[in-house]
């Protein structure tokens, strides 16, 4: 049986598993499966502002796929879009957060996107289940969100 | 905002003011819209199209604007769908929030009026 660290480690990766499926245009329940549901969870994305409760929250990973489902460097790679690097968790009862650095890479019509950024993330076990409730990622350079908006205005990467 | 004819509906949440000139209509919104709010939006919405005979422009700003659940951009595309089958010649988009002007602006595409309009951050 998994120690409770263990199982909170499992919780943060599931995180950005989900969020390469959603990057790759394979959909959203996983990620939507991993959060808990309630008005308290947080997010806040590369790009954007804090979103609060799950309504808002979930609003920002739905228009996270739409906004890359419109990105096609993804169509012949095989590695990975995205994931984090140098996880540290602290485990206190049926709370855990996790420290991590996320690096993500692109391929853009010009060449490699590549995005690091430091992310804090927190996991409350709720039922015996390890559930998101708060995601934390440093905004991205502005030439970084810039070249994404530009990916939504032309509607192609 | 100018003044004329204007509606709007809020909650805690979120809401919108929409205004109309004989030349511009102009869309105020914020926060998140529940689906009550974005209920009323698409009701105003769908009325605008018999108020806007001689509106030549329109404005979103959508500075304090988060980006908006299922409801809320169905809402936002019946207003776009409006506005893309009507003689408006140009719009212009305010948006803070990285997140909401990628959202309106994919919105704008799918509904065929981004080429109508200039974004301002």
């Amino acid at each position: 049986m998994a120690s409770g660290d263990e199982e909170a480690t499992q919780a943060f990766y599931a995180l950005y598993e989900a969020l390469d499926d959603l990057l790759r245009g394979k959909g959203t329940q996983k990620m939507n499966g991993l959060w808990h549901h309630a008005d308290y969870v947080t997010s806040s994305h590369p790009f954007g502002d804090w979103a609060r409760g799950w309504a808002e929250v979930w609003a920002t990973w739905e228009e996270g796929a739409a906004v890359w489902s419109v990105y096609r460097g993804h169509a012949e790679r095989t590695d990975r879009i995205g994931g984090i690097h140098g996880l540290r968790v602290a485990l206190r009862g049926d709370t855990a957060y996790g420290t991590s650095v996320f690096r993500s890479k692109l391929y853009m019509t010009e060449g490699e996107l590549d995005l690091k950024v430091n992310c804090t993330d927190v996991v409350h076990r709720i039922d015996g289940v390890w559930k998101v409730v708060h995601h934390h990622a440093d905004q991205a350079p502005p030439a970084w969100q810039a070249r994404i908006g530009q990916m939504v205005q032309l509607g192609h990467s | 905002m100018p003044t004329g004819d204007v509606s709007s509906t809020e909650n805690e949440a979120g809401g919108f003011r929409v205004a109309i000139t004989p030349t511009l209509l102009s869309v105020y919104a914020w926060g998140y819209w529940s689906p009550e709010v974005a209920d009323a939006f698409t009701r105003e919405a769908t009325a605008i199209g018999q108020k806007l005979m001689r509106v030549s422009a329109f404005a979103v700003d959508a500075a304090e604007m988060k980006p908006q659940g299922t409801e809320g951009q169905e809402a936002l595309r019946v207003l776009f769908k409006v506005l893309a089958t009507m003689n408006v010649a140009k719009g212009t988009l305010l948006a803070n929030n990285v997140f909401t002007k990628m959202q309106i602006v994919r919105l704008l595409r799918e509904c065929g009026l981004d080429q109508r309009v200039s974004s301002n951050t």
